[in-house]
């Protein structure tokens, strides 16, 4: 341990002081730790007296966080026995304090190396590093040590020796006159400040860092004559395998392929539903039809009721009845008669005048003029004429339909 | 396209020399004075025993990213290891990224420089690794990236120092044997929740939906990515005083721990109550009255 100057050595607990200062939560615990005192409040006071204020405060504070440490403190304030006293408890507090002493060899070894002028600085550097950790211990004593069963302080030991750091920094720093090409290094001016939890915000956070890298870094590679875009036709091993990459091309197109697939299926979902709606509304056009022919056809009958006895004027009724028919909703599903057919049934042309005259054989045959699809004689009877209509298709309507047909 | 890059290269190449050529003659040992010096850096790539896979992928990953690592055996005990700079200075190198697996879960993170140091300490956390394939990009094996770091390392003393030492590290060095002379991806330090988190990204300079169209500068991530949380900051080499400390760190284990005991208070409080209630239950119950039913009707 190197004897230190009593005058340097508060310098350096005021700069610890300082150091410690940023963390507010911690400077606030240990507030809390110390009984309410407000620390920043002391600091000022104790600057605003000076160095002999501040001795009184190191007593009292000291005074006020080790009980059995204290009288050693009291009666010589910067006694070498002190200072012993401090060491010894330090080995037993462990791990961070252990290296301490490492820290004061390889600090002045260090100074020494640095050599000259530097060497007095890195040393007063040092016994800084070793004063804040002095107070350190305090802390740490306490946490662990006697007065456990009054306090239970959950506080870890913090330390932050940015004049060590800044030292530190220096020794190792890259020369700045270095041009930018050597280290590529880029800085964002912006911190990233984003909720952490949020994925999305915090990637895009780091993705505008990372643009604003890039494009800073071409304008810099175009001052600095370096390459920078790599030309289509430079080949060379890429640092994702060629199968690595098919398998990564694999999963873009699968994932592709499956986000189309349950979009269609979701398309036809929708439109099975729609669809179903659509075949009701069908359904129920066909019955209304229906039941609009029925009608029509009914009128029909009773305005011609008497009509059908007489076979003269089936001509007229049948006119009447295409006309009934004729805006019958196509859906029938009825297969039209081809022309061909048509013509055949009712001639085309001057085929033979004579065909549709009754001849003996007609007017002597009763039976199977009503029935035999086209061929007999029209109009050949009463029975002929009402015939006509079930000649033309089906014979007799499903059991639904006369049941449908009965009921109304 | 040939021709660019010959025009390229015979800049580049033009540029260099006069460099090197300044370079040769000040650049031998350590040179102080030298007025352009070279960035050298190699750096010891290791691990200790008992990494998983998902850890000794991630250590390939930053394998073939950085041309300038020595990729070495595993380190044999956790407890030496002072060992480390030596083994550094063994393979000609002034860095060392160490990685110490601790239960086969934990892992660690030494980023020192040796022989002289400093370290930084930090545990990694969200590890994804290059392999995985949603990270589509990809870039050419030994190219140099850009390092960018945002502003918060420049707020604190210890993100400055780190951002040193990440610099020397995760920078490649022009004269890196196997490096590539093109630039085609950035690595990103962020501070964020006190926490560094590091992300690769493959630059694309042209958009590949329009290939026609004005060169616009997208990127695509390549991965690995991951999280460190500072722990400690040595003075020296895997050793030293203790500049500078997380407060607000918690190790992984004792995390776990205490959720188990939260798990292990949930069961004893339920004991509790239930002991509780029989107890009431039991001082609830009424003395038997003179004239109950069972006493009246015997």
């Amino acid at each position: 341990m190197p004897s230190v100057h009593p005058s340097s050595k508060k310098a350096a607990k005021g700069r610890s002081k300082s150091v410690r200062q940023p963390d507010s939560t911690d400077s606030e615990d240990y507030d809390s730790d110390n009984g309410g005192v407000d620390e920043k409040g002391m600091e000022r006071l104790m600057s605003a007296l000076g160095d002999d204020g501040l001795d009184e405060f190191d007593r009292a504070q000291l005074g006020l966080a080790v009980g059995s440490d204290s009288e050693d403190e009291d009666d010589g304030a910067e006694s070498e026995v002190g200072e012993e006293d401090g060491e010894d408890s330090e080995e037993e507090v462990g791990d961070e304090e252990e290296g301490e002493q490492g820290a004061d060899d390889s600090d002045e070894g260090m100074g020494e190396a640095a050599g000259g002028s530097s060497a007095q600085e890195g040393d007063e550097d040092s016994d800084g590093v070793d004063d804040a950790e002095d107070e350190e211990i305090a802390l740490d004593e306490l946490d662990g040590g006697e007065l456990d069963e009054d306090v239970v302080p959950k506080q870890k030991v913090e330390i932050d020796d940015t004049v060590a750091m800044q030292r530190i920094r220096e020794t190792i720093q890259l020369d700045t006159k270095m041009p930018w090409t050597e280290t590529l290094v880029l800085n964002y001016p912006e911190t990233i400040d984003v909720d952490v939890s949020d994925d999305l915000n915090r990637e895009l956070a780091f993705y505008k860092q990372a643009l604003h890298g890039a494009n800073t870094a071409r304008s810099l590679a175009a001052k600095h004559n370096l390459p920078f875009t790599r030309p289509s036709d430079y080949f060379a091993e890429m640092v994702k395998s060629d199968s690595h990459m098919e398998r990564i091309r694999q999963r873009m197109l699968d994932e592709g392929a499956g986000i189309k697939k349950s979009e269609e299926k979701r398309r036809e979902r929708e439109g099975k539903k729609f669809g179903k709606q659509v075949q009701i509304e069908k359904l129920k056009e066909r019955e209304r039809g229906r039941k609009e022919m029925d009608e029509r056809l009914k009128g029909l009958k009773r305005k011609r009721g008497d009509m059908l006895d007489k076979p003269a004027d089936d001509d007229s009724f049948d006119v009447a009845v295409e006309d009934a028919i004729s805006d019958r909703p196509s859906k029938r599903g009825k297969p039209q008669v081809s022309r061909k057919s048509r013509d055949q049934k009712f001639g085309f042309g001057g085929a033979d005048r004579r065909s549709k005259q009754n001849t003996r054989e007609s007017t002597d045959n009763f039976v199977s003029g009503s029935r035999q699809k086209g061929r007999g004689p029209r109009g050949s009877g009463p029975k002929g004429s009402s015939s006509k209509r079930s000649s033309g298709g089906n014979k007799r309507p499903g059991k639904s339909k006369r049941m449908a047909s009965r009921s109304k | 396209m040939a021709s660019i890059l010959k025009a390229q290269k015979s800049n580049a190449a033009k540029h260099d020399s006069k460099k090197r050529k300044i370079a040769d003659t000040d650049v031998v040992d350590d040179p102080t004075p030298a007025p352009k010096k070279r960035n050298k850096q190699r750096v010891l790539l290791l691990s200790s025993r008992g990494v998983t896979h998902r850890m000794r992928h991630l250590m390939n990953d930053i394998e073939a990213l950085l041309p300038h690592v020595k990729k070495d055996s595993k380190l044999d005990s956790k407890s030496q290891l002072h060992l480390l700079p030596e083994l550094a200075d063994l393979n000609n190198c002034n860095n060392t990224l160490y990685f110490e697996a601790r239960r086969h879960e934990d892992l660690y993170l030494w980023a020192a420089k040796t022989p002289n140091g400093p370290s930084i300490k930090m545990h990694v956390q969200n590890v994804h690794t290059m392999d995985e394939l949603k990270m589509t990009g990809n870039c050419l094996k030994g190219s140099r990236g850009l390092l960018s770091f945002d502003k918060g390392f420049e707020d604190s003393e210890w993100g400055r120092l780190t951002k040193e030492v990440f610099t020397h590290i995760f920078g490649v060095p022009p004269t890196a044997r196997k490096s590539k002379p093109f630039i085609d991806h950035i690595l990103t330090f962020s501070l964020l929740d006190s926490k560094i988190w590091f992300r690769n990204f493959q630059i694309i300079e042209k958009d590949p939906l329009q290939p026609n169209g004005p060169p616009q500068t997208t990127l695509v991530e390549i991965g690995p990515r991951f999280v460190l949380t500072p722990i400690r900051i040595f003075e020296g080499a895997f050793g030293g005083a203790t500049v500078y400390s997380n407060p607000e760190f918690i190790s992984p284990a004792a995390v776990r721990s205490m959720i188990r005991r939260q798990q292990g208070g949930k069961y004893n409080q339920r004991k509790d109550a239930e002991e509780e209630t029989m107890r009431r239950k039991e001082r609830r119950q009424r003395e038997e009255d003179q004239l109950a039913v069972s006493k009246v009707f015997a």
